[in-house]
């Protein structure tokens, strides 16, 4: 009797530790290198002022968004203002994920790092509930998460209000929330998020991105913090606070005038982001007589044809030997 | 007595273990239903609908046609950018070559309404309306087509996750494509030659209030016109609405 119990036991205990790698997790941890294939400018040398488009901005977001700036973050007191944590869809850098476990080696907390500037955000993996609705606010807000197979399920909430995409200030406010589906799939990591803002969005600002896993970690540096410095004069020297009043921002018509794009598209109207809106384009667009700025990418910013790996453009005067390197093998 | 427990002991196990090694082989390929399963039946998420691609990024590049020469954001080679700089549509019109823009690679990108439905138990079947375009992904072997096309051919697998003993079923749709037509991967003439290939993965995201979400990973290889594999991710939202279907044909210049 006392055999088949154990019997029974060791079967049972065979079965249980087989069956539990199939509901469990995908490795994240590691080092992701960014891959700039999409709004390249705006995750490289920033966005032009004036240009929310693709935005589902509300009559408040466009406001604010239109107060802004360029000058505004550089002021002392603005300089390390929290940023929306999943910001790092809309920055340069690669990107590190850790994990943190309990005595007994489970996860409790995925941790992503990188270029986010002020923080780094926690997806707790240990059940744990969200706080209450007037709960501290953290810069990195706060967020749990689970498996979905090989998808991350994550809700990000209690964020501060901060802006969401680069150098144009298009805000978020403390009520966004995020709903965040990561997927490892091999070397690829793409992460999507769903943000939702009853102040600033009329519809909820869907992301997706991609990286690719660097064993070596070769991208960097990690920046998950702020310094300040002086960059302009400051507030008491000036006495001004950077910023447009509302109807005068001189870059309202900057994508208008630059791209002949409309101004409701430029503006960032949910409409706008929608196939038929482009039919509503085709008797009245007229593309601009050449591309202008940032046609290329990183060679143009930096005047140094193949500064970055994988991005190349008119290659001027190039040196033979450098235009060789980036020439591919004839087909 | 005891003795013949012990007998049977490898037999008790690995009868124990054979549901489980049921499911890991549904982590790599068909699931834990069966071999005889159809890929119909055995989907481990429901693709089928008509999906909006929301274009929230690079709008000015997908939404419109960006003039000659913006080839921003894509890793062209020297050859690709010298291509990208010869575009001219109206050669291309003249040579019956409207749809350059909507061969897959490219028509993934672009501003889309799709529907997919199953063709028959093996094969799914996206239209979109966007150029009027089909693409047909087989889940069974199928011989190449005598002629390239601008969808080219195909192949589809299930990856499918968990679904063993009562737990949840997940999974992701994994295609790719050869057997391309030369084509653009921006309307604005960025290039992508026949040799490329066309990896896709396709996730599916549900929110707490019922929407859908399709993302679609993709990466496009291609040894002449690229200098690295050229890798996004395409976001759509199912439409229960579906009146906004609205086939259009091809078009060189916008």
């Amino acid at each position: 009797m006392r055999c088949k119990v154990l019997i029974s036991v060791v079967c049972a205990s065979t079965l249980l530790a087989c069956v539990a790698p199939a509901s469990a997790q995908v490795e994240l941890g590691g080092t992701y290198a960014i891959r700039m294939y999409e709004d390249y400018i705006e995750r490289g040398p920033g966005s032009f002022l004036g240009d929310f488009t693709g935005m589902p901005l509300s009559e408040e977001g466009r406001a604010k968004a239109l107060r802004y700036s360029s000058s505004l973050p550089s002021t002392i007191e603005r300089q390390c203002l929290a940023q929306s944590p999943w910001v790092g869809l809309y920055r340069p850098l690669a990107l590190r994920i850790w994990s943190e476990h309990d005595e007994s080696g489970r996860v409790v907390a995925w941790v992503m790092g990188g270029d986010y500037l002020r923080d780094t955000v926690r997806i707790w993996m240990d059940g744990r509930p969200h706080p209450s609705a007037n709960a501290w606010h953290p810069s990195s807000g706060f967020t749990t998460g689970h498996w979905e197979g090989d998808t991350l399920v994550a809700r990000t909430t209690h964020v501060k209000t901060a802006w969401i995409r680069r150098g144009v200030g298009i805000p978020g406010s403390d009520q966004s929330t995020f709903n965040v589906f990561i997927t490892r799939r091999e070397n690829l990591l793409t992460i999507t998020t769903i943000q939702e803002d009853p102040i600033y969005l009329t519809e909820p600002h869907v992301v997706s991105r991609v990286w690719e896993f660097d064993p070596r970690g070769s991208q960097g540096p990690m920046r998950d913090t702020c310094n300040v410095g002086v960059e302009i004069p400051p507030l008491e020297d000036t006495g001004e606070v950077p910023h447009n009043l509302p109807g005068q921002n001189p870059e309202a018509d900057y994508m208008v005038r630059t791209y002949n794009i409309p101004r409701e598209a430029a503006m960032g109207y949910a409409h706008t982001l929608y196939p038929e809106y482009r039919k509503t384009l085709r008797s009245t667009y007229k593309p601009p007589a050449s591309c202008g700025r940032y046609c290329c990418g990183w060679i143009e910013r930096q005047g140094l044809p193949g500064a970055a790996p994988g991005l190349t453009c008119n290659d001027g005067n190039l040196p033979a030997a450098l235009r060789k390197t980036l020439t591919s093998p004839e087909p | 007595m005891r003795s013949a427990f012990a007998a049977r002991l490898p037999l008790i196990i690995a009868l124990a273990l054979v549901p489980v090694r049921a499911t890991d082989v549904g982590a790599q390929g068909r699931g834990a239903r069966g071999a005889a399963a159809s890929p119909r039946a055995d989907a481990p998420i429901d693709l089928t609908g008509q999906w909006v691609a929301i274009i929230s990024e690079d709008w000015r590049w997908r939404m419109i046609t960006p003039p000659k020469g913006d080839i921003v954001s894509i890793p062209l080679s020297l050859r690709g950018q010298q291509a990208a700089e010869a575009w001219d549509p109206a050669k291309d019109e003249a040579a019956g070559e409207q749809c350059k823009a909507y061969g897959a690679p490219g028509l993934m990108r672009g501003p889309i309404r799709m529907r997919i439905s199953w063709q028959d138990d093996n094969t799914l079947k996206l239209e979109t309306d966007y150029g009027t375009q089909t693409r047909i992904l087989r889940f069974s072997a199928a011989a190449a087509s005598p002629q390239r096309s601008w969808q080219g051919d195909t192949s589809a697998e299930w990856l499918v996750r968990g679904g063993g003993r009562g737990s949840q079923r997940y999974g992701s749709l994994k295609t790719v494509t050869t057997n391309l037509r030369a084509g653009y991967l921006r309307k604005n003439g960025v290039p992508y030659g026949e040799r490329a290939v066309f990896t896709e993965n396709w996730d599916v995201h549900s929110l707490p209030n019922g929407d859908r979400y399709l993302v679609n990973t993709n990466v496009v290889e291609d040894p002449v016109y690229l200098q690295a594999p050229f890798q996004t991710a395409i976001h759509y939202k199912l439409e229960r609405d579906t009146s906004k279907w609205d086939p259009t044909p091809c078009d060189a210049r916008f």
